[in-house]
């Protein structure tokens, strides 16, 4: 992508007036998708990303620059303007690049450039013909495709020399369930740190009856009933109130400013002892998963949380180094505009000991969440809110009718403590988390549990 | 970077391969970006960025392709973007336009903008920082920022349109959290214009901090049906996530409740909606839209009927009308879409003073989370979590949290009984006064 000379001429340009410490991130992307709306090809769109950012850091004082004009005389006088932000002390021998070896964890079998666009819309076709044929309630289909091929390369003033291929796809099906009035979708987006052998692998069909399945049933349901009760999340994206509620909360960027709950937290108890929590970047081929992180450290995997005791923050270069701790390969972006922060990779709660027919059994009245929407948190306060997708009142032990509009509201830092039930069945669902750094592939997870109380909001 | 040379080469490349017209669509800008923290420079960020989408009529559908890299080989963006349009199967009819006889003057581009420089920007940044930490000693300052950036843009085809126009902002924004006896609230503020002259620091850094210190010691309350009135900008965050239904392409593909409703009561006589690119000082002000087809102002809803819907050149062939001028690209990465521009609930008459005043009993909301997950844009469906104030005989009594509000979109436009004097823009250009509703579905304790 750039010459040695190229980037060693910039690295000592970003610190030419003393700066402790310079990075450079570049990368080009080429993307593909395509979508399909009630079985119509209406968009396919292909394109290249390419750029470059510098960052330099002296002290606690962050500087940036990108561009995408990536000659050598450019980039030189870019790496000077940010220069020119700092004066610092720091005195630097030539740099000499080690390259890292941190070898290729997740094997591509077919890359998308290969893939004919007609066998990819033959794919999507055999889910709309499915979503749409599973009810007559079902009037709207879309499906979409996409594909991305990030080649990395970082290099800082320390010698680190360190390239990547970053290889993903995913899929998302949405079916829209309608009556004369209202309208419900069901939807779902797996996705994979694969090529086109992600799609040979995936029983589109079967997602897209379960996606239809969601709308009519969500289209059928009264409105969900509010107020306070027990609330049983499934796994897979329920694992999403973990990394809302508590996860964005364990990242340094938020540590370092002590605008988390967590603060100064690590060795207390701050869950329950049911609750042990993983970041973990090196499951293979996972969405989440990076063989590096955007500033060069090799993933691995973390445990944040073990028998409810804090155990670690997920950590990046600068924030890490602010509140004392080694980087831990968190350190994402989306692109070379973004200054790369500790981000999440796939992070779950791991398996308990209940039984997931236990946990219904044992519940007289309360919320069954079969599916979970998205979410957003408030760092300082740890507030919460959620969306559930699939909701069904639980009575006497026993899964009754679907309720539909139910949004879970909290605080992490409290339901933490009241998950009462962890179950054995932990799965991973795929989504894309948004933050200072950028919209990032990432995938959360749990088994089955239950919390003891939580704030319900519907209109029922 | 010579772009009229890429539009050359791309041109004759494409004329060679079939293309029956074809259109270059470049974009670039700069921007700069200072953030404060404790009276440091925090983060420091300057950016130039720029690139193209080149689309073509193939055989009847158009195909894309986009790229940053501008001195990419014509020869690969042409032959993707055949690619591209032989995979389309959509039949209804994509254009290249050729053009509007006049465009109109907009006032988008400050020149004295530019001669801001970056040591004034992180002074301001600082100033910024220091008035909302003085201003109680409850205040932290999460974070002080300045930004400003311009853009240019460039469409050209070979039917004879060759538009341009640029633009600049600086936008300003202040996080603060108050703190007391163990209860925070963070709460923001933000400023966008293109003239500093009118920027006033010291006011914004206020209304964030009393935004939070006024949220200090809230409480749930007791879950039922409530009179509520909803804050001018928060209106507008949640009006935000339904203006897709207003787009005709939404419409056709049967996305939207709107379908068949034109010249029919969709809200209350008191509501009104326009949307006008023409707006002096408007965030999405702009003389034409992605496709170069000319800005003007349209009523949308008047009087609670819906009068329009909002069209491309695509969605208007289709019902066979004028396009409205609102055929946007999120970036130029991206296909020609449907987008609103300063997209507004007109402004009634009373304060926000005279409407509380006549509450017995009901709730003041001012702030609202999970707007990406708590509505659904299509059953028009929310439940969202919310803070505010109750109100009681007439007067705003005790701050409240961790209550949900929950409605349809479609009902609260109906159930809006008065609209304040008071319209607010948000950062994405949508617009609303304070709304007062007859009854949401609270729920709390």
């Amino acid at each position: 992508m750039l010459s040695e000379k190229t980037v060693r001429d910039v690295l000592t340009a970003a610190v030419s007036t003393g700066a402790g410490f310079a990075e450079l991130f570049a990368e080009n992307n080429s993307k593909n998708n395509i979508g399909i709306t009630n079985g119509i090809v209406e968009r396919a769109n292909s394109g290249t990303n390419r750029g470059c950012g510098i960052r330099i850091i002296n002290k606690e004082r962050v500087i940036y620059v990108y561009t995408n004009n990536m000659t050598y005389n450019n980039l030189i006088r870019i790496a000077r303007e940010g220069a020119a932000a700092v004066k610092g002390d720091t005195k630097h021998d030539i740099i000499v690049f080690n390259r890292l070896d941190s070898g290729n964890a997740h094997p591509i079998i077919s890359m998308p450039d290969t893939i004919e666009k007609k066998k990819i819309i033959d794919f999507l076709m055999r889910g709309h013909s499915r979503a749409s044929a599973y009810d007559s309630l079902i009037t709207q289909t879309g499906l979409s495709y996409l594909d991305s091929v990030q080649d990395v390369l970082i290099a800082n003033t320390e010698g680190l020399w360190a390239e990547d291929r970053r290889v993903r796809t995913r899929i998302s099906v949405s079916a829209v369930a309608s009556n004369e009035s209202e309208k419900q979708t069901g939807y779902f987006g797996p996705g994979a740190l694969q090529g086109f052998e992600f799609c040979e692998n995936t029983d589109i069909e079967a997602i897209a009856e379960e996606a239809s399945r969601c709308a009519v049933t969500m289209l059928k349901a009264d409105n969900c009933p509010s107020g306070k009760m027990p609330v049983v999340m499934d796994n897979g994206f329920g694992g999403v109130i973990f990394h809302e509620a508590c996860g964005h909360g364990l990242e340094a960027a938020a540590i370092s400013k002590k605008a988390s709950v967590f603060t100064d937290k690590l060795g207390e108890k701050i869950a329950s002892e049911k609750v042990t929590a993983i970041d973990d970047g090196t499951i293979p081929n996972m969405w989440g998963s990076i063989n590096i992180d955007d500033e060069g450290t090799p993933s691995r995997k973390n445990v944040l949380i073990e028998k409810g005791i804090l155990k670690s923050y997920m950590t990046d270069r600068y924030n890490g180094g602010i509140i004392g701790m080694a980087p831990t390969g968190n350190s994402r972006r989306e692109s070379y505009k973004l200054v790369p922060v500790s981000r999440m990779t796939n992070t779950y709660i791991a398996a308990g000991t209940d039984k997931k027919e236990d946990i219904i059994a044992n519940t007289e009245y309360g919320l069954y969440a079969k599916y979970m929407g998205g979410g957003s948190v408030n760092p300082a306060s740890g507030d919460f809110n959620f969306a559930v997708n699939e909701a069904y009142i639980i009575r006497n032990g026993k899964i009754c009718e679907p309720v539909r509009g139910a949004t879970l509201i909290g605080k992490g830092s409290v339901v933490l403590k009241n998950i009462d039930m962890v179950s054995d069945n932990v799965a991973l669902a795929e989504g894309m988390c948004g933050a200072s750094s950028g919209s990032i592939p990432v995938c959360v997870g749990q088994p089955m549990l239950r919390v003891q109380n939580i704030t319900v909001g519907g209109r029922g | 970077m010579d772009i009229k040379a890429l539009k050359d080469r791309l041109f004759e490349r494409a004329k060679k391969e079939g293309f029956e017209s074809c259109e270059i669509y470049y974009q670039s800008g700069s921007s700069f970006n200072v953030c404060v923290y404790k009276g440091n420079i925090e983060k420091y960020q300057s950016s130039e960025n720029g690139g193209f989408c080149f689309r073509g009529l193939y055989k009847g559908n158009i195909g894309y392709y986009f790229s940053e890299d501008t001195d990419i080989d014509a020869d690969k963006v042409v032959k993707s973007a055949k690619e591209n349009a032989e995979a389309i199967t959509i039949k209804d009819k994509e254009f290249i336009y050729g053009g509007d006889k006049e465009y109109p003057h907009v006032n988008v581009y400050n020149a004295a903008l530019e001669d801001i420089t970056a040591e004034r920007k992180i002074q301001t940044a600082l100033d910024i920082e220091k008035y909302a930490k003085e201003y109680d000693n409850r205040i932290t300052v999460n974070k002080s920022m300045v930004a400003s950036g311009d853009s240019y843009v460039y469409i050209c085809n070979t039917e004879g349109l060759e538009v341009s126009e640029r633009t600049n902002q600086i936008l300003a924004y202040v996080e603060v959290m108050a703190e007391d006896k163990g209860d925070t609230k963070e709460k923001g503020e933000i400023w966008l214009g293109n003239d500093m002259n009118c920027f006033e620091p010291k006011k914004l850094s206020e209304t964030a901090c009393n935004k939070a210190l006024s949220a200090l010691g809230a409480e749930s309350i007791k879950s039922g049906k409530m009179k509520t009135v909803i804050k001018n900008e928060t209106f507008a965050d949640i009006f935000q996530c339904f203006v897709g239904n207003f787009y005709a392409e939404n419409v056709q593909k049967g996305f939207s409740l709107l379908k068949d409703k034109l010249g029919t009561d969709i809200a209350s006589p008191v509501v009104s909606v326009k949307d006008d690119p023409l707006m002096e000082g408007g965030y999405m002000t702009t003389a034409f839209d992605s496709e170069g087809v000319a800005s003007y102002k349209k009523t949308v809803v008047e009087n609670g009927v819906l009068k329009t819907y909002l069209y491309n050149l695509k969605s208007a062939n289709v019902d066979g009308v004028r396009s409205t001028g609102n055929g946007f690209k999120g970036s130029f990465r991206t296909a020609v879409g449907t987008a609103p521009t300063n997209f507004y609930i007109e402004k009634g008459s009373k304060s926000l003073d005279d409407v509380i005043e006549a509450i017995d009993y009901g709730i003041y909301i001012n702030d609202v989370a999970g707007l990406h997950s708590g509505t659904n844009s299509i059953s028009g469906d929310f439940s969202l979590a919310a803070e505010g104030f109750l109100i009681e005989k007439g007067k705003i009594t005790k701050p409240v949290a961790q209550i949900t509000i929950a409605g349809n979109f479609y009902e609260v436009l109906k159930n809006i009984d008065t609209v304040c004097s008071d319209l607010k823009f948000n950062s994405s250009a949508v617009g609303s006064p304070t709304v007062c509703v007859k009854s949401l579905e609270i729920s709390g304790k």
